[in-house]
């Protein structure tokens, strides 16, 4: 009992000043060594050149990876634009989607907005693997619902994801499905939120509904709408079962984005050290993008993760 | 007079628009759902048969001549180990960041976030050659500690927007008496929380459940999740429509029950506590 007393009062004195960290150090642990740690090794990789099932030791390239894929990889350069049309195409399309969506639901009743939500939840949650499924057998040019809905206007049917001009919108097509309604259901909590004086106080002035829009909606919507474009800028990037399970990147190079292409080469060629140069390329792309987004973010004085 | 009649008409086309858009969302879906009870030729047909027989079949024959219920076993238990282990160190680390004054808790926790934001392809390399070596490739383990990658960050800062309503001096009322923080954080603070512990829980076994890249990578054979093992019924040789639709149909269950039981939450889940 008494070296108990003892024990405890030592750790009563630690506790006030570093308490903290013994709730904390368990997560940090486990974060440095199932990242932090992974992350150094593929850079060290990264500077060697390695074919995993050839059994050949790690030999030192230096820069050589970096240098071939910036600039003699011309598929490398084929994959990053497809990432930035990927990107740009999707993530501009879901916002304007989204805008709308979330505008006309804010405006009718309650009750329909209850049961909107719970279906604009559903393809947000639904697994993407299967999600892609659900696109592979719409767009299927034999027995697909998209090439039957054609033949109601008499037009021939369409080989959606097996023709390099229509595969990359075929697989955004489902990708803007998928995310439309997150982008939606976020920017319909932030205008729930909305306080109601500015908006009173623009039809007191008599503004025209576009007016009220522009110079009221917009600007005290923004705040949401920037966390809502960094995640899905962060997830865009990320985009791998859709592409997989619909065109694995084809055909030819149509449908590759960095991501799918740093995959191939890594677990498809085996060439790991090439493969995780790619991915620290890829890494540095996002994370300066991301830098950017959350400095802006955090600039315009949004408590993320705050008690909003 | 006038005014009145064009917001009537206005409310109107605001309904049909949304009625457009709900169908266009549940369409999809829909055509998964009654392919999985079509007989081959009527998933084959085409223009598609609207009025069929529906089947079971296609059910019953994964369970019989195809493991899944060995993929489904497997993502059940990946799922829920990586969720009992994401809870513990998630609201611990949640609870450190949300209550204590130290130096760099800002920036620990947007290092955090950074974590999640990491393209997983940019990890998966050095993760494979790691669980290479200690020979845990195609275990559960493998994947219960690969998914602490993007499901303990999303975890964090999920409960460390719920830490932070409820209101301090609850806590303080309960350091009175003695000093334990732990104590506060276990009888005080976490029972306040319990519902958004529930959420944070609900929206990580789905996450873990959904994960198609770690599980492509690390799994081969014994340790293959459903969303891995759907895809394998797609071969070279064509697509058999009927166990695949099925297949998804059964996955998306769990997913959609448990959906709709943490809609209150999904706005603070989807963007990690950010907005409620």
């Amino acid at each position: 009992m008494h070296l108990w007393k003892r024990v405890g009062l030592f750790f009563c004195s630690l506790r006030r000043r570093y308490i903290w960290f013994f709730f904390l150090a368990p997560t940090l642990v486990a974060l440095i060594s199932i990242v932090v740690f992974p992350l150094v090794f593929s850079l060290s990789l990264s500077f060697h050149d390695w074919n995993i099932i050839r059994a050949k030791a790690w030999s030192w390239t230096g820069i050589a990876n970096y240098r071939t894929i910036l600039f003699e990889d011309p598929y490398f350069r084929s994959a990053f634009k497809v990432t930035l049309l990927y990107l740009v195409g999707t993530v501009s399309l879901q916002f304007g989607l989204g805008l709308l969506v979330a505008l006309i639901l804010h405006r009718i009743t309650e009750k329909i907005i209850g049961f909107l939500r719970t279906a604009l939840i559903l393809p947000i949650t639904m697994t993407p693997v299967i999600v892609g499924m659900i696109w592979r057998l719409m767009y299927n040019p034999d027995l697909g619902m998209l090439n039957y809905f054609l033949t109601w206007f008499r037009l021939s049917p369409v080989n959606w994801t097996g023709m390099p001009l229509t595969a990359l919108p075929s697989v955004m097509m489902a990708d803007i499905w998928e995310w439309t309604p997150f982008v939606a259901l976020i920017l319909l909590a932030g205008l729930q939120a909305l306080p109601q004086e500015p908006f009173e106080a623009a039809l007191v002035d008599g503004a025209s509904s576009w007016q009220t829009f522009r110079y009221v909606t917009l600007p005290l919507l923004s705040p949401v709408m920037l966390v809502a474009l960094l995640i899905r800028v962060m997830d865009s990037f990320k985009t791998f079962d859709l592409i997989f399970v619909l065109t694995q990147g084809g055909p030819g190079m149509s449908t590759e984005i960095l991501n799918y292409y740093t995959y191939r080469y890594g677990f498809k060629f085996f060439h790991l050290g090439y493969a995780s140069a790619l991915s620290w390329l890829l890494l540095v792309v996002v994370t300066i993008i991301s830098i950017v987004l959350v400095r802006i973010i955090r600039s315009k004085g949004i408590s993320v993760g705050g008690a909003r | 007079m006038n005014e009145a009649l064009t917001a009537k008409v206005k409310k109107i086309i605001f309904v049909v628009i949304a009625a457009v858009v709900f169908a266009v969302i549940l369409f999809p879906p829909v055509v998964l759902f009654l392919t999985s009870i079509k007989t081959e030729l009527d998933a084959l047909s085409f223009p598609p048969k609207w009025v069929f027989q529906p089947t079971l079949e296609n059910y019953k024959h994964i369970f019989q001549f195809s493991p899944f219920m060995k993929y489904l076993l497997n993502s059940l238990t990946v799922a829920s180990l990586n969720t009992g282990a994401v809870l513990v160190l998630g609201s611990l680390a949640a609870y450190s960041l949300a209550r204590f004054r130290f130096k760099g808790a800002d920036n620990i926790a947007f290092w955090i976030l950074s974590v999640r934001m990491m393209p997983p392809v940019a990890a998966i390399i050095p993760i494979y050659i790691i669980m290479r070596n200690l020979r845990l490739l195609d275990t559960p383990w493998s994947l219960v500690i690969t998914y602490l990658t993007f499901n303990l960050p999303f975890a964090v800062w999920m409960m460390r927007s719920f830490f932070r309503e409820i209101p301090r001096e609850i806590e303080e009322s309960a350091l009175v008496d003695g000093c334990s923080d732990f104590g506060a954080f276990w009888n005080v603070a976490l029972p306040l929380v319990a519902p958004g512990l529930v959420a944070t829980g609900i929206l990580t076994f789905i996450f873990s459940w959904n994960e198609f890249l770690f599980a492509l990578i690390l799994t081969g054979s014994k340790a293959v999740t459903l969303p891995v093992g759907i895809t394998g019924f797609m071969k070279e040789t064509g697509i058999n429509w009927g166990y695949m639709t099925a297949g998804g149909v059964l996955a998306l269950i769990p997913v959609v029950i448990f959906t709709i039981s943490v809609q209150k939450h999904l706005v603070k889940g989807l963007t990690m506590g950010a907005l409620k």
